[in-house]
């Protein structure tokens, strides 16, 4: 049901709404974390949804309000949700340490405010994260907004930090 | 003939005369103490639909083992007990803040001379110290005698163990027993009552007894006595026992034992259970040199008052090794109080350790796990595989001042090099 | 330029920046705890790999565990002092403390530095007069780890400026939870955050310390209080460390200016599930706790230590609660045995843990059951991170916790009989 097109930065898919302020507590609890993947992600935002890891399908969208991601700054969440497979995250703001670590592990995510006025619990929404495009195929309704920073994107396309690191050497390490 | 201590503990407990060793009476223990474990008797009592106890007033409950709770599951034991203790008004409760039970109670003047006293830990043996006859027992015997009040017991055969003394500086009640256990080994005093004698018992503060009467669990006493004397009745006194509610009970001087041991502590020298088992004992000199990653003063046996003003003089103006973790447990709340009045707590954390709240600490769970490959010298009472963490780890047993020496050094280490 | 933008630009060898650049600098300290430690450095050892370019500027702090409970644990923490050994960085074991605290204490962290850390309170070295943000394992595995660099959009800058004198019974930790209220959480999205007015700078470091704290609850990137005399005097009281390289601002316009008068602040409760879902403590009277804690990043200081003995003062702590005291560090412990507070919040009922976060995430303590609640100086409140998601954390000033503490009700201290 889902279709990814080209790069990483376009999806489509059904979406899955959750609110406001959710802490990365609650993505990834703390006795988890430390869990091999494949446990983790079997739990991930069950407190808030338990339907959530057990029905989730690749390229599914998840919708979420202000802050999303607030609290610990671990990685392990963004991961977690990178590894449901899920086509990329949209919220009305994220919390500066998720939406970095999105990046950094190669997760599309896009801050689009008002979102999540927008959706509901398995519209089936187009979002390109490059373009800055939103589109709920449910609704018709359509938003655009200025992308991400160049960089960023750079990043997201290289699949993540670690890979870009090790290609922009003239950014990390100039003496090599 | 005459009668063991055994004997007229369990003659008075069940109101029979004449009692023989191998005999088996229905025995009406004075206190019955259950730890964290609680929830067991509690949960036990719920499924038999049971509301109405013998008398409330002899269960004792101290939430010990596991204090704080480190998940919701303990957390929701340690609330059940809570409740139980409200509902059915068991006065003698103490929460995770108070330490080891044994100890608690023993402090609290809760455990008098001549009584019966049963526990759901087996080092129950230390209330020998002030005169009790202390033994461990199961959960569902524990909530058997929450409801009946009575226990049924066999008579027990005695031991008598004689120590004189004096220890050598540096050499402890700890070396004594160790030494016992490593002569007698672990299944020596099976089912026997152990009694303490000689002249250095005499002169022994009950801390010390304490860890005498402990210990002995461990070459399978049933229980342990030291004959109470002026200094356990001054501690009584102090500890709130009022003397018209208890009577002492001695053995006849010419009671029946089984067999007599004798340490003899003047040529003793600091000793080292070594791993797997208490009663595989060396002098500590045999193993001196070994790298420990951690060192445990904690536990009924060894974290008395005493034994830490002991770890404090032999670390005071030393630190401990880089890379090894020194963790210090006081016995209860009340001996931590005292530490902290009186500069033992400042030695201690200038020296690097690690003083954790009172309780049973890493000696029930509660941290100190230890992963592959690595060592840990306690002073606790117990080394087998497994106890502290990995299967593939090592505990070494030993007295106060042996675990503070091989802090500083970072490898087991004789105390008496360091406190010539 | 103000102080962030003088920081950034140095470290990224830059004459100027401007909000919005994207800049790689070289990172002066990495803090990383137990498990932030052990998920980085798997990252590194699995996708990265070679050297620690300067292992002198990285340190673990063993603070989430005092001492670990299971195997499990003591495995991680084994595998976290075997990777600190091969590559040379510096470890701090279980009792030395809190994370933060620690680094403070021991000098790791000077004026004008850039510190990294994956732990979201690690902005609070912005109290130094430091750029300090959180950043995510990979930041730490992918760059600053090999290269010993990070990189960092430049923020805005929003000042808050507080004027004004709270009551008497109101302390910096009342006020600093009552702005989180006020400007709400997430209202500060990637900014850096200036705290000022003659409130802040009035305050003693440690007061200061609990501004730049909160500023992840606003969604905040990093936040300063402008260094001052305060700022140096307390910098000269630490063990020397690298040189300190103090940046100052010369304008460097902000973004935004939010002025806010503490002059009516009441002491202040963050009840779950938000840390900015905040309401008097007159609000939440009588809301039965079981549990009372003095410690984590806000707090287990001695001014906390010093507030709960007045509090305690002839009173002993409800039979009901548990009160625990948790020192953010050593130095802080062996201090408050000095005062005597450690024997003085004993004798009235409270218990005293090692340094360390205490139950933040209740690794060692700090667990409960459903339907139970505590009222602590903790930065977090979020349901699941002590035990039972049923369980209730309430956020408090240390005043305020150890007036619940001895009614075993959420409690203000100026109402207490």
């Amino acid at each position: 049901m889902t279709t990814v097109e080209g790069p990483v930065l376009q999806a489509r898919g059904r979406c899955w709404t959750f609110g406001d302020n959710i802490p990365t507590d609650r993505l990834v609890k703390t006795k988890y974390v430390v869990e091999p993947m494949s446990v983790i992600v079997a739990h991930v935002l069950e407190d808030l949804n338990p339907r959530f890891p057990l029905e989730v399908q690749p390229g599914d969208i998840v919708v979420a309000g202000k802050h999303f991601g607030q609290s610990s700054g671990r990685a392990i969440a963004v991961k977690a949700l990178k590894a449901t497979g899920i086509g990329c995250v949209v919220a009305d703001t994220f919390a500066r340490t998720f939406y970095r670590n999105a990046f950094e592990v190669g997760l599309p995510v896009l801050e689009l405010p008002g979102v999540s006025e927008l959706v509901s619990d398995g519209d089936v929404l187009a979002v390109d994260v490059a373009a800055g495009t939103f589109r709920n195929e449910a609704t018709g309704q359509e938003r655009t907004v200025a992308p991400p920073d160049a960089f960023l994107l750079e990043m997201l396309r290289a699949g993540g930090l670690i890979p870009l690191a090790k290609k922009r050497t003239d950014l990390f390490d100039p003496a090599t | 003939m005459g009668k063991s201590f055994a004997q007229k503990a369990l003659e008075r407990a069940s109101g029979e005369k004449d009692l023989v060793p191998g005999q088996i009476v229905d025995a009406f223990p004075d206190l019955y103490m259950s730890h964290t474990a609680s929830w067991r008797c509690i949960r036990t009592l719920e499924r038999m639909g049971v509301d109405e106890l013998y008398d409330v007033d002899r269960i004792a409950m101290v939430m010990d083992h596991i204090s704080p709770a480190d998940n919701a599951k303990t957390a929701g034991y340690h609330a059940l007990c809570r409740e139980f203790a409200d509902r059915m008004g068991v006065r003698k409760f103490f929460d995770v803040n108070a330490g080891i039970a044994h100890v608690v109670l023993m402090e609290r003047g809760l455990i008098k001379p001549g009584e019966l006293i049963i526990g759901t830990d087996s080092h129950s043996t230390i209330y020998g110290a002030l005169g009790a006859l202390g033994t461990g027992v199961g959960f569902s015997e524990i909530t058997a005698t929450w409801v009946t009040g009575k226990l049924w017991m066999k008579v027990p055969e005695s031991i008598k163990v004689e120590v004189d003394g004096p220890l050598a500086r540096g050499t402890y009640p700890k070396d004594v027993m160790l030494r016992l256990i490593g002569d007698v080994g672990a299944d020596g005093a099976t089912y026997c009552s152990v009694e303490f004698h000689g002249s250095y018992v005499e002169q022994m503060s009950v801390s010390e007894r304490m860890t005498l009467c402990n210990l002995a669990m461990e070459m399978g006493a049933k229980n342990a006595f030291v004959p109470p004397d002026d200094t356990a009745l001054a501690y009584l006194d102090e500890a709130g026992a009022d003397r018209g509610s208890y009577e002492v009970l001695l053995p006849d001087p010419d009671a029946q034992y089984r067999q007599v041991e004798r340490v003899d502590g003047r040529s003793l020298v600091p000793q080292v259970a070594v791993p797997h088992t208490v009663d595989n004992v060396v002098g500590v000199d045999e193993v001196a040199g070994t790298k420990v990653d951690q060192v445990f003063i904690g536990s009924c046996a060894n974290a008395k008052y005493d034994d830490l003003a002991i770890a404090a003089e032999v670390l005071a103006g030393n630190t401990v090794a880089p890379g090894v973790r020194l963790i210090v447990t006081p016995a209860s709340s009340m001996i931590m109080a005292k530490a902290a009045s009186d500069g033992i707590v400042s030695t201690l954390l200038q020296a690097g350790a690690l003083i954790t709240n009172p309780g049973c600490g890493a000696c029930a769970g509660s941290g100190g796990a230890m992963a592959d490959g690595e060592v840990t010298f306690s002073t606790a009472n117990r080394n087998f595989q497994g106890r502290m963490g990995s299967y593939q780890s090592s505990i070494y047993l030993g007295s106060p001042a042996t675990a503070a020496a091989s802090a500083i050094r970072g490898v087991i280490s004789n105390p008496q090099e360091l406190l010539a | 330029m103000n102080m962030v933008e003088k920081i950034l630009a140095r470290a990224s060898g830059r004459q100027s920046v401007e909000p919005g650049d994207v800049v790689v600098a070289e990172v002066d300290l990495l803090i990383m705890h137990d498990l932030s430690g052990w998920l980085t450095s798997r990252v590194f050892d699995k996708q990265v790999g070679g050297p620690v370019r300067h292992p002198e500027r990285v340190a673990m702090v063993f603070d989430h565990h005092y001492s670990p409970p299971t195997e499990d644990a003591a495995d991680m923490l084994k595998a976290n002092r075997e990777w600190a050994r091969r590559n040379g960085i510096q470890l701090f074991d279980c009792g030395n403390g809190n994370i933060h605290h620690t680094v403070v204490r021991r000098g790791l962290v000077r004026p004008g530095a850039i510190v990294v850390g994956s732990d979201s309170h690690t902005p609070v070295h912005g109290a130094l007069g430091a750029f300090a943000a959180a950043l995510g394992n990979d930041s730490h595995a992918g760059t600053v780890l090999p290269y010993g660099k990070a990189w960092f959009r430049v923020p805005e800058t929003v000042r808050v400026e507080l004027v004004g004198t709270p009551p008497p019974g109101t302390t910096a930790r009342d006020v600093a939870l009552w702005l989180v209220g006020q400007i709400g959480e997430g209202g500060l999205i990637y900014a850096a955050v200036e705290f000022a007015g003659p409130y802040v700078k009035e305050l003693p470091f440690w007061d200061r310390w609990l501004f730049p704290l909160l500023c992840v609850d606003l969604g905040a990137k990093c936040s300063f209080v402008e260094p001052d005399e305060v700022t140096e005097e307390f910098v000269r009281s630490l063990p020397p460390g690298a040189a300190d390289r103090p940046a100052h601002s010369d304008g460097g316009e902000a973004a935004r200016v939010l002025r806010f008068d503490v002059g009516g602040v009441a002491p202040q409760v963050a009840c779950p599930p938000t840390v900015g879902n905040l309401a008097d403590v007159s609000a939440l009277a009588g809301t039965p706790v079981q549990y009372a804690e003095l410690g984590g990043h806000a707090g287990g200081r001695l001014e906390d230590f010093r507030a709960a003995a007045e509090v305690l003062q002839g009173r002993r702590v409800h039979p009901d609660v548990r009160f625990n005291v948790v020192p953010s560090s050593r130095e802080v412990f062996t201090e408050a045995v000095r005062e005597g507070l450690v024997l003085a919040l004993h004798e009235a009922g409270a218990t005293w843990f090692p340094p360390s976060t205490g139950s933040n995430q209740a690794y060692n303590m700090g667990a409960m059951a459903a339907g139970e609640s505590m009222i602590s100086t903790h930065a977090r409140n979020f349901p699941g991170r002590n035990g039972s998601a049923e369980a209730n954390m309430y956020l408090a000033a240390a005043r305020t916790v150890a007036a619940s503490a001895v009614t075993g009700t959420i409690t203000d201290a100026g109402e207490l009989a």
